[in-house]
């Protein structure tokens, strides 16, 4: 398992990097009007609509852009978690803390490539 | 062409009879000093890992229809949601400050012939980039354009 992470550290490195830049990017925005804005009232509900909401998120940039803003922060968190465990003396632990972690961030990143595709 | 070296390749066959100290961390660690910033941003990642699933649960929904949709929508107004939210939106944004000020002093010196630009520059490229982005991201969210 070690030998395949370390295998795989390049493309798991390539994810969280995304994740920190474009991920932070999107979430900012997401996280400010869908969790934040719309159930304080501070936006509309109109706005985000089921007809308006399914308009934007079935065009392909909506696709794309829904599709970034839920795998890209699962991979930045999967790796920051991981190290910051390591960090707390988890070595012992990593070969099945890292399995678990990148296992949930690919199978989100799996399911959210299905709910794009099914909108 | 040379093939890729094995990752263990460079550890010795047998472990020798001097032996390193076990790395330890600093006393400081993980709250005191510089520290307490670094733990933060590390554990930022717990909140973004959370993040993902409920967007994941939010996507999902909205291909379910609109009922689900409306569900969804009661769920998010929750307190306990609106709280995490916050305190996501809280972590998103040092994130970003913190990670937009560490990325111009990781530059390398030099890829090939060209160099990135000065530190100033390439900070403020990213937070125009993130201004702009989330900016136009959350008018469209908000029905403020399309």
């Amino acid at each position: 398992m070690k030998h395949l992470l370390l295998k795989l550290e390049p493309l798991i490195w390539f994810l969280f990097g995304q994740g920190i830049m474009i991920g932070t990017m999107l979430l900012t925005a997401w996280v400010a009007v869908v969790g934040v804005g719309i159930p304080l009232g501070i936006v509309s509900a109109d706005a985000l609509s089921f007809e308006r909401a399914f308009s934007l998120g079935s065009h392909p940039i909506g696709r794309l852009v829904l599709l970034g803003v839920v795998a890209l922060p699962l991979w930045k968190g999967a790796h920051h978690v991981r190290h910051l465990l390591l960090d707390m003396g988890g070595h012992d632990r990593d070969a099945l803390v890292a399995p678990l972690l990148y296992g949930a961030a690919t199978v989100g990143s799996l399911l959210a490539i299905a709910a794009v595709v099914r909108l | 062409m040379a093939r890729a070296a094995h990752p263990g390749s460079m550890s010795p066959s047998k472990p020798g009879r001097t032996r390193t100290a076990p790395p330890s961390m600093p006393p400081q660690f993980p709250t005191s000093g510089r520290y307490l910033s670094y733990t933060l941003f590390g554990m930022t990642g717990i909140l973004y890992l959370l993040a993902g699933f409920v967007a994941l649960r939010v996507v999902w929904a909205l291909g379910d229809g609109p009922a689900a949709w409306q569900g969804i929508q009661q769920q998010l107004a929750n307190p306990l949601y609106v709280l995490f939210h916050l305190l996501s939106l809280v972590a998103v944004v040092f994130v970003g400050v913190r990670f937009f000020s560490l990325f111009p002093k990781a530059q390398p010196a030099k890829i090939g012939p060209a160099k990135p630009p000065p530190a100033p520059v390439l900070t403020a490229m990213l937070y125009g980039a993130w201004i702009g982005v989330a900016g136009g991201l959350a008018l469209v969210l908000a029905g403020g354009i399309f």
